[in-house]
């Protein structure tokens, strides 16, 4: 089985990396020479060079009225506030539906209910309400981030041993000290795991709301390039949801796996 | 039918501290045409370890092993394995999973048909074809696996430590049934197991093995007290009452009980 | 018919019993199913009741801010007959499932067989990780102002942007299946005789199949929440259009409807994975 090499042995690392760098020249090259070649205008597609220079030069010189610098900035105060508002409204519900079987059953229905409509469809009535304020990407970053938040921490509680919870209350916990000194440590696996995922969906959120309705912001600098035919600044837009995208979601794997050395899978 | 032949095999795997891991050192062992081989030995003796290089799941880091005279470079039917987990696929009925090598081979539907109707007979599984392993309980999926191995009519059957997933009454019955398959169409088995009452009932030969580093200790001859015996024509808990068993059982016992360190 | 053994009456017969027994049913008291479900409805109605009392009876919520039950359902009525920027309800959600069909069949076409590739050959994998990694991070939502710079504002830029954002989350899934497969059961398809072909079709696609699902669904989510994205950007039809017109007419009932019906379709489509995921699967892995 050589091609196949899942049925049979592992190639060498050393040829792995090797091959990887040649699959990276390949396709940074092989972009470079299509923009360059002239077969594609640049105004269609820019030189992955021609991306990088434009982001550069952005982090200075504004554009749509600052800084790319400055746009990253409001993009992630925004994130962080809509992200938060879902962590910190949906662990502690999550939490207490796991736990009050009477809580689940009220609230379970209205938010299978409200689930399935797509984050971005709030956007009219997110706009209509805020404007182009703040308030609006925020809405929609929470709906975006809600489910997975409120979910994970659900299932992490179902998780924790019933018996842990009723050794808890033999020894004369309370309601709230369960929740908060058995439940949560014991559902943290998972919620960190939701966390991730929330803030990825909240990241995407994000930038699909200031694509619409937003006066800074990456995803604005993204709109206002379209309009003006100006790829160039468009890929430098992506380029720095992209990045900070994953640097996220980097932070967020390292506390996962930090959680997990520490209490072990639930 | 083909033999298995070990020629002073030595496996050794490297390690992160850099002194590599010898598995098995210099062993050298022929198991005939159609012979029953029994091998036992105490964890980390390197009997599953010598059991994948003969179905080519893994290759010796010196020495040789043939089977059949040519050597052993990658898995085939003609060397069928019994796997300890069963390895039953899930997405496939009974039916389907012991054609499995028969639709490999090429075989013809109807003599497929055939040949999975004669093993479900013989195990005692007629109306099963339809069912899913996980709608079996763990002697019948075993069963199922005996099946699909014997099915393809290998040279060579390598079984490891089939029955170790069992309790012990479906274990004592489906010893009972393996000798009663194998007798009646024997072929070339190399059986790893580490219960010794499983060895000396089943086998013609015990290979016993030592540890660290894996090699050969001695080899304990069963057929002939078996044969005269006969043992093959009593049930499994008379034979294994009988004294001619407990002294041969014993006598591996005793090979293997200095080896056992009280950390085990 | 004498010499047959007479059925005794008293006897359950032998058939019902063993099929009783072999549907293992776990006794939950009927009292129990059936409160949660009372709940639920009465919870359901509850917020119902709530929105309508906020709503029609005391205007705290403006009708300008959110539509009363009343006004939600005439708009419901109106987009349903008479249509409204530009088609009727059905033609309009018609519209937008189409385009995510479109985009979705085509990611899962180039998604999953890109996903078998990396996951069954380490060395595919290192050569196309590079390229994709670089991509993935990318929200798919962010290649909706370069599709439009590309192929403007009709049906191609959406179903470019609704490809990608399917294709991702089939890639990963599938090739994590790949990798998932029991090495086991790939032995034990080799020591049988199995070839690569044989290997593949029957023991690694099947065994894959629960996480190729999961990707499956990630992928219909994604999907539609990229059209709408992509519909409310610049769109000429499609029910983020209705969004968007109602938005820019101020007119809170039709919003209400627009997102509902998104709402339902997402569930819907859901709903068909879930059922083409059962009757693949009929095992359990």
């Amino acid at each position: 089985m050589a091609f196949m090499t899942i049925a049979d042995r592992t190639p060498h690392p050393r040829e792995l990396m090797l091959l990887s760098l040649v699959g990276a020249a390949l396709f940074f090259g092989g972009w470079q020479l299509i923009a360059i070649s002239g077969a594609v205008s640049p105004q269609t597609l820019p030189s992955p060079i021609a991306v990088i220079a434009t982001a550069w030069q952005l982090a200075f010189e504004p554009f749509a009225g600052h800084t790319l610098i400055e746009h990253i900035v409001a993009s992630l105060g925004r994130f962080a506030m809509g992200f938060g508002l879902a962590a910190v409204i949906g662990v502690p519900l999550g939490l207490a539906m796991g736990r009050f079987r009477l809580l689940d059953d009220i609230v379970s229905p209205i938010f299978e209910a409200l689930r399935f409509i797509a984050p971005l469809a709030w956007v009219p009535f997110a706009a209509l309400w805020f404007g182009t304020g703040i308030g609006g990407p925020v809405m929609v970053i929470f709906a975006g981030a809600f489910p997975p938040c409120l979910i994970n921490a659900y299932r992490g509680a179902k998780l924790v041993e019933v018996r842990l919870v009723e050794a808890a209350q033999t020894l004369g916990a309370g309601g709230l000290r369960i929740m908060a000194e058995v439940l949560l440590p014991g559902a943290l696996p998972s919620i960190v795991a939701g966390l991730r995922v929330s803030a990825g969906l909240a990241w995407q959120s994000l930038v699909g709301a200031e694509l619409i309705v937003a006066s800074a912001g990456i995803g604005y600098v993204m709109v206002q390039a379209q309009s003006n035919l100006a790829p160039a600044i468009v890929m430098a837009g992506m380029l720095s949801v992209g990045v900070i995208g994953l640097a996220i979601d980097v932070a967020l794997r390292r506390a996962e796996r930090l959680v997990k050395s520490r209490w072990g899978q639930a | 039918m083909k033999d298995i032949r070990f020629e002073n095999v030595t496996k050794s795997f490297p390690t992160r501290s850099g002194t590599p891991f010898v598995a098995i050192h210099d062993v050298s062992l022929a198991v005939a045409e159609r012979e029953f081989v029994a091998v036992v030995g105490p964890s980390g003796s390197g009997k599953t370890t010598l059991m994948r290089m003969a179905a080519g799941l893994d290759h010796p880091s010196e020495g040789r092993v043939r089977v059949g005279g040519r050597e052993v470079t990658a898995p085939g039917p003609d060397r069928a394995v019994v796997f300890q987990q069963f390895a039953l696929f899930p997405w496939k009925t009974v039916r389907q999973n012991i054609a499995f090598g028969l639709r490999c081979k090429g075989v013809a539907r109807a003599r497929q048909d055939e040949i999975v109707a004669h093993y479900l007979r013989l195990m005692s599984m007629e109306g099963t074809e339809d069912r899913f392993p996980h709608q079996l309980s763990g002697g019948m999926q075993q069963r199922v696996a005996i099946a699909r191995s014997y099915a393809i009519e290998p040279d060579v059957l390598l079984m490891d430590e089939p029955f170790g997933a069992l309790d012990a009454q479906t274990r004592t019955v489906m010893q009972e049934e393996l000798v009663r398959l194998t007798r009646r169409e024997p072929r070339t088995v190399l059986f790893i197991t580490h219960a010794v009452d499983e060895a000396v009932y089943l086998a013609d030969r015990v290979v016993v093995l030592a540890r660290d580093p894996g090699r050969l200790r001695e080899i304990v001859e069963i057929r002939p007290v078996r044969e005269a015996e006969q043992w093959d024509e009593r049930p499994i808990d008379e034979v294994m009452d009988l004294p001619s068993f407990t002294h041969l059982r014993t006598q591996v016992w005793r090979l293997l009980r200095d080896q056992i360190r009280p950390d085990d | 018919m004498h010499g047959l053994p007479q059925a005794d009456p008293t006897r359950v017969p032998a058939g019902h019993a063993a099929a009783v027994a072999l549907r293992r049913r776990p006794q939950l008291p009927q009292l129990q199913i059936s409160r949660r479900v009372w709940i639920g409805l009465a919870s359901l109605a509850g917020t119902f009741l709530l929105w309508w009392l906020l709503t029609d009876v005391t205007g705290a919520i403006g009708p300008h801010r959110f539509p009363a039950p009343a006004e939600f359902w005439a708009a419901l009525v109106q987009i349903a007959t008479d249509g409204y920027a530009g088609g009727t309800l059905l033609t309009q959600a018609w519209y937008s499932t189409r385009l995510v069909i479109m985009g979705f069949l085509v990611a899962i076409a180039t998604g999953v067989p890109l996903g078998l590739l990396m996951g069954v050959s380490h060395r595919a994998e290192a050569l196309l990780n590079p390229a994709f990694l670089l991509v993935r991070p990318i929200p798919p939502l962010a290649w909706i102002p370069l599709a439009i710079v590309w192929l403007g504002l009709g049906d191609a830029a959406k179903i470019l942007v609704i490809w990608f954002a399917a294709f991702v989350p089939s890639v990963i899934n599938t090739w994590t299946g790949v990798r998932g497969v029991d090495r086991t059961l790939i032995a034990a398809a080799r020591v049988h005789g199995a070839g690569e072909l044989r290997l593949l079709w029957e023991v690694i696609i099947p065994g894959s199949l629960p996480m190729m699902f999961t990707g499956l669904r990630l992928s219909l989510q994604a999907s539609w929440t990229t059209l709408v994205a992509a519909e409310l950007v610049g769109a000429f039809f499609g029910l983020g259009r209705v969004l968007d017109a109602a938005y820019r007419d101020i007119n809170p009932p039709m919003i209400a409807v627009a997102m509902l019906a998104v709402g339902v379709l997402g569930a819907l489509t859901t709903r068909l994975v879930a059922v083409a995921e059962r009757r693949l699967i009929p095992w359990r892995s």
